[in-house]
């Protein structure tokens, strides 16, 4: 067993778990304000009802009437009549009447197969005495922490919107956690260029793109495989692109229309998510908020002026039959408001270039050198989401596709040539039933297809060696909010097969796979 | 004959007064407002009021929280809010065989009901539960609504011997027979 691929394998591992303790929010803080429940806004906290996709979209208030339903008043940062010495502009604006503040924190617990361990059995560990074999190290069960998170949201009036959720414990004693989504969001700034109401929406700072569904705010403990699908090409090929869909991302947002009805519309640029030079290193100029030139600090990540772009498009039908039900925000039924029934089609599409150095010498022996492989990419993709009731089917379907530039030579290199292409497939399908207010349960299949993975016998995410290009799982889970802010979920994936050994004819030799079992425990309060 | 007419009026005086007592006492026990009223005697029925109240539903709140009213009485449930409510009721008097919902209409709209049946009626909303308001129907037009310190005071009631019964949110009922001869006390203490 080389050593790349054992560590590979613990990363893999480690990911996993940090994968596991996905995030997920509801805001307590809006039920403060508000005095009202979770279920006004949520299904299952954190997915969204309709009625909570419209209160998103609105800047985290009421699409109507906001006003009259804030049982803390804002806090006027100047008196009204301040307002009609500078009618055109927000001045002076408002912030919420209560700091807008909630915490959550989870656990985990987690029951591996015990043929996960089938991965060292036989194996000589790298670097020692022959025949010294590695040890299982993968135990059966395991408690694990999770995280420990804060989160704000909220409005400043004249549609201002905020959002700050960061991880200030994850995974251990006083570990560190890091941002999540931080931005300002300035809702329906189309009202300036007099164009239709909430037909244009400016984000800004760093957010999860606008992915069809949420992996920052699912309802699932373990991620979607697809979002967390990098794309590293085999050994001849030179592609080491590590973004994911499911990275949050640094940049500009702009978006318009409703995610409960009609079209809804967005493009992000974004920077670069690659390799760009760390935020301590010194050489990294400017350090805006770390002092001098040479010192550490604070500096930009990107090392280039090349912005991604993520764009989206969708339209849902919603399938009232009732013309005053089917454009309002939730559907009117017998029992009260409810989701609509409806169909949603959509798209998105993601377009960057992937950046790798070489640093190395010229022809001369002497003078450093640097050549820049920039390797254009993109992502491309379909999703639908339809609805009847308490039952959701929704899936995704997404292609990547990676250039390849590979060194002109293997001794000198100067530059690059075309290599093949590195791609992959794959997305997921997933039913929702709510069976009672309080029980949620879930059927997901995923898929990812990547040769490259197969070939390098490391996929990344969940996987350390699988034993074919095609990773099929499948997840089925129950969640019980045990109360309102409390929820205990439950999953069982099964996994792709594995494999280490491979017979003379390529068949796999004793594959196994790294069945789960993860239960969770959060609460937000 | 001047003398004769004073004591015509004093004997009518007395004989009105004597028809038409009060029942005033406190409810201890509990904190806030409660509803006493009086259980109408076997075989008498009383005529339903015109008067139709309204129930606001406003700010996601039912105003007033606590709405009383004789038996046969329609209420009328307003709904303010820009936002869908769904008013039903899960059970009358403990009844559960009296649920009923009234479903959901738009912001500015009223909805009737009439409530034969008299007891508590919890009032809630589908899709935010923590909307609470109760109308309570009392079988006689006979009732009155504390205030915060528990004091009530329920007037016109011809003497006779009734059932009354006191009912705060949260709380267990609690009826009591009471003789009613011109001002008549009667104390009730509520436990959860």
């Amino acid at each position: 067993m080389s050593a790349w691929r054992r560590v590979s394998f613990f990363c893999a591992f480690v990911v996993t778990i940090m994968l596991l303790t996905g995030s997920t929010y509801a805001i307590p803080a809006f039920s403060r304000q508000y005095g009202t429940s979770c279920t006004t806004c949520h299904i299952d906290f954190p997915k969204l009802n309709d009625f909570g996709k419209a209160f998103k979209d609105a800047g985290f208030k009421f699409p109507k009437d906001d006003e009259t339903f804030i049982k803390v008043p804002p806090v006027m940062l100047g008196a009204p009549a301040q307002k009609d010495m500078w009618p055109h502009v927000i001045f002076p604006g408002t912030i919420p009447g209560m700091p807008q503040i909630g915490l959550r924190f989870n656990q985990f617990f987690q029951y591996t197969g015990s043929s996960a361990n089938k991965y060292y059995s036989g194996q000589v560990l790298p670097g020692t005495t022959p025949g010294q074999l590695l040890t299982p190290t993968i135990p059966n069960t395991d408690f694990e922490a999770g995280f420990f998170s804060i989160f704000m949201a909220g409005n400043f009036g004249s549609d201002i919107a905020f959002w700050v959720d960061d991880d200030l414990s994850v995974a251990g004693l006083n570990a560190n956690g890091e941002l999540g989504d931080g931005y300002l969001r300035f809702v329906n700034v189309g009202r300036f260029f007099k164009l239709p109401t909430d037909s244009l929406t400016l984000r800004v700072g760093q957010f999860e793109l606008d992915l069809p569904f949420t992996q920052a705010r699912s309802i699932n403990i373990s991620p979607y495989d697809i979002y967390t699908q990098a794309n590293f090409g085999a050994s001849n090929q030179n592609v080491n692109n590590v973004i994911q869909l499911a990275d949050a991302a640094h940049g500009v947002e702009f978006s318009g229309g409703h995610q409960y009805g009609g079209y809804h519309y967005s493009v992000a640029v974004v920077d670069q998510s690659t390799s760009g030079t760390s935020a301590g290193n010194p050489a990294n100029v400017p350090t805006p908020t770390g002092g001098q030139i040479g010192v550490p600090g604070v500096g930009f990540v990107s090392d280039t002026n090349y912005k991604d772009i993520y764009a989206r498009f969708s339209y849902r039908f919603n399938l009232e039959k009732d013309p005053a039900s089917r454009h309002d925000v939730q559907a009117a039924g017998a029992t009260g408001p409810r989701d609509h029934t409806y169909l949603s089609l959509g798209t998105f599409y993601y377009e960057g270039r992937s950046n790798q150095h070489f640093t190395g010498y010229a022809s001369d022996g002497v003078t450093p050198a640097v050549i820049s492989a920039r390797e254009p990419f993109y992502r491309v993709g379909g999703d639908f989401s339809f609805n009847y009731r308490n039952f959701n089917l929704f899936g995704l379907y997404m292609y990547g596709h990676d250039h390849d530039l590979v060194l002109n030579s293997a001794i000198v290199p100067t530059g690059f040539i075309p290599g093949a292409a590195v791609t992959f497939n794959g997305g997921f399908l997933e039913a929702d039933y709510l069976v009672l207010p309080w029980v949620m349960t879930i059927m997901r299949w995923d898929r990812v297809q990547s040769t490259a993975d197969f070939l390098s016998g490391a996929a990344s995410g969940n996987y350390f060696s699988p034993a074919g290009s095609t990773r099929d799982r499948f997840t089925p889970g129950v969640q019980f909010l045990i109360h309102p802010n409390i929820k205990a979920s439950f999953e069982y994936q099964y996994r792709p097969q594995q494999a280490l050994y491979y017979s003379s004819s390529g068949q796999t030799v004793e594959p196994f796979r790294t069945n789960v079992a993860t239960g969770a425990l959060e609460f937000v309060y | 004959m001047k003398r004769s007419l004073v004591l015509a009026v004093m004997l009518m005086t007395a004989f009105v007064t004597s028809q038409a007592g009060t029942i005033s006492g406190k409810v201890s026990g509990v904190a806030g407002e409660s509803v006493v009223y009086v259980e109408a005697p076997a075989g008498k029925t009383f005529p339903a009021p015109t008067q139709q109240p309204v129930i606001d539903q406003k700010g996601l709140m039912f105003q007033p929280h606590i709405t009383t009213v004789q038996a046969g009485t329609t209420v009328q449930f307003l709904n303010s809010d820009s936002v869908a409510h769904n008013v039903f009721w899960p059970s009358v008097g403990g009844n559960k065989k009296l649920t009923h919902n009234l479903g959901t209409w738009p912001k500015g709209e009223k909805r009737p009901f009439k409530f034969e049946n008299p007891g508590a009626v919890p009032l809630l909303c589908n899709v935010h539960p923590e909307m609470s308001g109760y109308v309570v129907v009392s079988p006689t037009p006979y009732f009155a609504v504390s205030d915060k310190s528990g004091e009530y005071k329920i007037e016109n009631v011809p003497d006779g011997s009734y059932t009354v019964t006191a009912w705060h949110e949260g709380a267990k009922n609690q009826s009591k027979p009471v003789a009613v001869a011109g001002d008549t006390k009667a104390d009730f203490t509520l436990s959860k």
